[in-house]
């Protein structure tokens, strides 16, 4: 198991190189450039010519990549253009806003839809099946824009029960926090509750039929234990490598919510630094997703272990 | 068991999102009996909050030209000589000036104990210090700075700025409004230099202070306990008697124009920038938001004399014919309140720099005159590159509709639009586009007009000696009605070389909210105003 666990950490670092040199060819071959962006429309060639000077983007861009690749194997992701800020503090304070975000869709989402799941095996041989599932898909289909300003004109115009946006740290108050993510995070869990309820459903009907369900029905244990001990658990590994993903797409930031909500997240610093062609940030922004990826499906990985104890990596 | 588990925290979930609503109706927006309060006695105290549409890239107003910077630094920092309420020059941090005959020495005098928000008071080292660097950074300051021999602090208050020869638009740019001349300590201007000032180099002598930014988020000044006011009640504008009744300006960063105005409506914000003109109309009848306007500049259309077809003036003519601007005017804008017909270069709030005299070519659409000038021409029917920023609105709607009136005369146009970083850099080579659209905010002075600096891409490489000869005459000229006689030859200048077309005067929409008491001017300035409860 620790083998195996630092194999895949191990693995981690040909897959960031490559990242890496796709996002600098990337970032740098789009045009634009940052020194026209600081400076505007009223700046002159040489006001211009001087600050890409002190930037270091006058440097041929191979010269560039390799300065930006030693610094970040001794783990220095190098200063924002704008703010001279490290990006490594950049990207700290805002993954906080996104973390709670995904937290919190992430908790929605499950609180929903494994009632519903549960809810429809239990109830598959009426039409409630089939209905709570189409309803649960429903979220899929809408545009997570347009239901989130459905929201905010029903429950923070019309109906003034929670805030229009905004974005409260934790460590201001844990009710201001939850408060103030309500809405954004039902927005982000509308479009995964349904996909999380249809898979953990179908997974439960194929063992609602198995062997040993049937055994365990047999004993003459209660058709709620049978399927929560023997159904629902033979359900999960699917909906954890779904829910993997799921988080390690939100925790890369919903550019969409976070505008919308003005949330100060990670969707939004990697959108305002493509505009701005903020180079390090972009850089260091799009490493950060990379690892959180292959981080978060190691631990869905580590979990099948856990889940299914049949499953062993050594 | 578990179900029971589900169900508790089912139930426990809705409890909290009651709760949630239960606090906000109490702490929330005050109720509408409260709104006929009188607005009359100013209240100190409190918190203001302001939703910017955008975040600016630094607070260094000296160093960038930004209208976002602007206005957010204005509150931090203070010039030498401001505008009034009215666009004339008057002193701020200074006391007066005076030149020497030949008018090639200012002395300026400063007034006494203006204290930075570090404490220390303003000397003539500083302002030595500030204008130094203003000379080397800011777009203005490089342009004066060819006509500044040296500049020499005499005493603690009094230095002088030894000019080459005479240039009287010296005082317009010490007291422009961008890229401004802004007084900051000597040793942060040094530290600085050629730097934007990092956040704790941000001291200047406004009534709010520095607190602290929040990247995407907020940046957050407070009352300056010891600001140093002038006196004068009638002066308005960037200078005069300024009060700062809150005890916090927080400026949230807040994009989504919707969300802007939601969270002006549910009291989220007081004040709110940069409403899209589409709402003024609804914006009537809400009962508490309160619209503010006022003049942003104007929309252009330039075209690139530096290659075929624009570089014969005759093709220019051809399309200042082609285009009716009536008709753009109202596709764009739509209400009329957010746009004037004007041919002049500046507004005519601006009474010292408004003239109308010379502009008659600015309305002359005749589609008729239009083909006879083009069959006349050198153009050939090659296409026509129309080349706009898509993040704004107005810029894309003015290319379409002109397009439209350029092929009912004969031109062969294409459109094409890109994001604001990349539009940027092709506007910097001739071989990417014929015509640009973009604006251009209010200046005050013609140094400061951007779109006609000759032999520049913003002014699609104008190369004119009338041009320059006004610009050179402009400086020299010592009376109002020599600086009056000017402008209506640069009108005339612009009218026959057709350099740009002018659209239209733009104006500006934010809204705040009704509690808030204020005095519209050009941006946003939280001093003098005062919210009641």
């Amino acid at each position: 198991m620790l083998q195996y666990t630092i194999r895949r950490l191990l693995s981690l670092v040909p897959v960031m190189l490559i990242v890496s040199i796709i996002v600098f060819m990337i970032v740098h071959l789009t045009p634009g450039n940052p020194a026209f962006l600081i400076l505007g429309e009223d700046a002159s060639a040489e006001s211009v010519a001087q600050l890409e000077q002190q930037l270091g983007l006058d440097k041929p861009i191979v010269v560039q990549f390799f300065d930006w690749l030693k610094n970040i194997v001794t783990g220095d992701l190098g200063q924002s253009v704008y703010s001279s800020e490290q990006v490594k503090t950049i990207i700290a304070s805002h993954i906080g806003p996104t973390f709670s975000v995904t937290l919190l869709a992430i908790f929605i989402i499950l609180l929903i839809a494994i009632p519903v799941a549960l809810f429809a095996v239990w109830q598959r041989k009426t039409l409630l099946d089939p209905i709570f599932i189409s309803v649960s898909l429903l979220g899929v289909s809408i545009p997570e824009f347009w239901f989130a300003m459905l929201l905010v004109l029903g429950f923070a115009v019309t109906i003034p029960i929670f805030p229009v946006a905004g974005y409260i740290p934790f460590a201001e108050g844990w009710f201001e926090w939850l408060y103030h993510l309500i809405l954004p995070a039902f927005v982000l869990a509308a479009v995964e509750i349904g996909l999380v309820a249809r898979m953990l459903r179908d997974g439960m009907l194929e063992a609602v039929n198995q062997d040993y369900t049937r055994t365990a029905r047999a004993k003459g244990i209660r058709e709620s234990v049978v399927l929560m001990k023997h159904v629902f658990s033979n359900a999960l590994i699917p909906t954890a490598t779904v829910i993997g993903v799921m988080i390690a797409g939100l925790l890369g930031g919903a550019i969409i919510i976070e505008t919308m909500f003005t949330i100060p997240g990670m969707g939004s610093l990697l959108i305002d630094s493509i505009h701005r062609r903020d180079y390090p940030v972009i850089q260091g922004v799009i490493l950060f997703i990379a690892a959180i990826y292959v981080l978060v499906n190691l631990c869905v990985d580590l979990l099948y272990a856990f889940l299914d104890p049949r499953i062993r990596y050594d | 068991m578990k179900k029971s588990f589900y169900l508790c925290t089912v139930i426990g979930l809705l409890l909290m999102l009651g709760l949630a609503g239960c606090a906000q109706e109490g702490a929330g927006p005050t109720g509408k009996e409260e709104e006929s309060q009188a607005k009359g006695e100013p209240t100190k105290g409190g918190t203001f909050e302001v939703a910017l549409a955008s975040e600016p890239d630094t607070l260094d107003w000296m160093y960038i030209s930004a209208t976002v910077t602007r206005d957010v630094s204005w509150h931090i920092f203070e010039t030498l000589f401001a505008l009034d309420h009215d666009f004339a020059i008057k002193p701020m941090i200074a006391e007066k000036y005076e030149t020497n005959e030949e008018e090639t020495v200012y002395t300026i005098t400063l007034r006494e104990d203006v204290k930075f928000h570090n404490g220390a008071v303003v000397t003539a080292a500083d302002v030595v210090a500030s204008v130094e660097r203003w000379r080397k950074i800011s777009s203005i300051g490089q342009a004066a700075s060819e006509y500044i021999d040296e500049v020499v602090a005499t005493s603690d208050t009094v230095l002088e700025i030894r000019l080459k020869e005479p240039y009287n638009a010296l005082m317009d740019d010490i007291a422009a409004s961008k890229s401004a001349l802004m007084i900051i300590p000597a040793e942060i201007a040094e530290a600085a230099n050629e730097q934007p000032l990092l956040p704790e180099q941000i001291v200047g002598t406004g009534p709010y202070q520095f607190e602290s930014w929040d990247r995407g988020k907020e940046i957050v000044l407070s009352h300056f306990e010891e600001y140093s006011s002038r006196t004068e009640t009638d002066w308005g504008g960037l200078t005069g008697e300024k009060v700062a009744y809150y005890d916090e300006l927080k400026f949230l960063i807040v994009k989504d124009p919707q969300v802007r105005m939601n969270g002006l409506k549910t009291g989220l914000y007081d004040y709110a920038e940069n409403i899209s003109p589409d709402l003024y109309e609804v914006l009537e009848s809400s009962p508490n938001i309160d619209r503010v306007t006022y003049m942003n500049g104007y929309s252009t259309i330039t075209p690139n004399k530096a290659k075929a077809p624009f570089d014969d003036l005759k093709v220019r003519q051809a399309l200042n014919h082609a285009l009716d601007k009536k008709t753009i005017a109202e596709a764009t804008y739509g209400n009329e309140a957010f746009y004037s017909l004007d041919g002049a270069l500046f507004a005519p709030e601006q009474t010292e720099l408004y003239s109308e005299e010379g502009t008659d070519q600015y309305l002359a659409y005749d589609p008729e005159k239009a083909k006879s000038l083009l069959a006349d021409s050198n153009y050939n029917g090659e296409p026509i590159t129309i080349m706009f920023s898509n993040d704004n609105e107005n810029y894309k709607k003015i290319a379409q509709v002109a397009k439209q009136q350029m092929e009912e005369v004969g031109f062969k146009v294409e459109l094409d639009p890109y994001e604001w970083g990349t539009y940027l850099e092709r506007w910097l080579e001739p071989e990417n586009w014929d015509l640009v659209v973009i604006g251009w905010s209010t200046r005050f002075s013609p140094n400061e007009l951007g779109l006609l600096v000759l032999d520049t891409a913003r002014s699609g490489w104008y190369d004119s000696d009338r041009w320059a000869e006004a610009i050179e005459r402009w400086g020299a000229a010592r009376s109002s009605e020599e600086r009056k006689e000017i402008l209506t030859e640069m009108n005339h200048t612009v009218n026959d070389e057709l350099p740009f077309f002018k659209v239209v005067n733009e104006t500006r929409l934010d809204i705040k909210s009704d509690k808030v008491t204020y005095d519209s001017w050009l941006g946003q300035r939280h001093w003098n105003t005062w919210k009641s409860e």
